[in-house]
């Protein structure tokens, strides 16, 4: 089957790119190891699990998605993708009782969560569990799985690669809810998403 | 049409509040527990279910319905 992106666009924002550590779980979306001992995921299974996830988020009322990035490099992403699918973004810190306290100002009652990073995000996880909330996660090879409920294995630390992960769920989402076009692609390209390079960080 | 047993079983109250087994480990959820349930994300015909225990510990889930293993 054709990629949601050509493999070389995978390979060029590095999505496929891994850790030096793998987690049990994690081994299965491993292609390789190469010499420096990263692990590279296998773009087949990214590919698969981009669908599956995009599928599986479309069957959510948009304002019920909630998605997660307490990570820079994410931040920009999902607050595009929830301008695109009218889902609520929750950038930066994730206060607790967020979904579970509804005297709080940032009260959210979403019936899915999206997270960048179970660990970096693992605040917005606990808070998912406690209120029974399925999550979807983006998990590189040295995530642990503990309470998410679906894994897109993926480079999820890069600028290039979380903007066109990013991008590409979006699309699918779209696509799956009859926005778009089986074959349309938005109207705007992968940079969109991406958070600007400054003088001091690194793609 | 044959008729039933003399003695009909009276419908319990338990017939109707069974509660949903866990999709990995198989056992009863307690309705106090933080379990999640979804539709089978690959067909999504199958409801999953996942005890908090299977959650945190990570345990692998398969859809009987199309044998999807996740997370
Ligand atoms: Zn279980
Ligand atoms: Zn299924």
């Amino acid at each position: 089957m054709e990629t949601l992106v050509p493999v070389e666009l995978y390979r060029k924002m590095g999505v496929i790119v891994g850790t030096q550590i793998c987690t049990k779980y994690m081994k299965r979306f491993v292609y390789k190891i190469i010499q420096e001992g990263f692990y590279i995921l296998d773009v087949a299974k990214i590919d698969e699990r981009l669908r599956l996830a995009g599928k599986f988020l479309s069957t959510f009322e948009p304002e019920k998605i909630a998605v997660v990035s307490v990570r820079v490099y994410g931040q920009k992403p999902a607050y595009m993708m929830c301008k695109y699918v009218g889902c609520k973004a929750i950038l930066g810190r994730v206060i607790p009782g967020t979904f579970t306290n509804p005297r709080l100002e940032y009260y959210l009652e979403p019936d899915v969560v999206l997270v960048t990073d179970p660990r970096t995000d693992r605040q917005a996880v606990i808070e998912a569990s406690k209120a029974g909330i399925p999550v979807v996660a983006f998990a590189d090879t040295d995530n642990k799985v503990e309470l998410i409920d679906l894994v897109i294995p993926a480079n999820n630390r890069g600028r290039k690669s979380l903007a066109l992960l990013y991008w590409i769920l979006t699309r699918e989402i779209l696509r799956n809810k009859n926005i778009l076009a089986p074959k349309q692609d938005l109207d705007v390209g992968p940079e969109a998403f991406m958070v600007q390079k400054t003088v001091e960080s690194e793609s | 049409m044959a008729k039933g047993s003399l003695v009909a079983r009276r419908i319990d109250i338990y017939d109707n509040v069974k509660p949903p087994l866990c999709t990995s480990c198989g056992k009863p959820l307690n309705p106090s527990s933080k379990a999640v349930s979804f539709y089978c994300p690959n067909c999504g015909v199958f409801l999953i279910w996942r005890c908090e225990k299977c959650r945190t510990q990570g345990s692998t889930y398969k859809c009987p319905n199309c044998g999807f293993e996740g997370p």
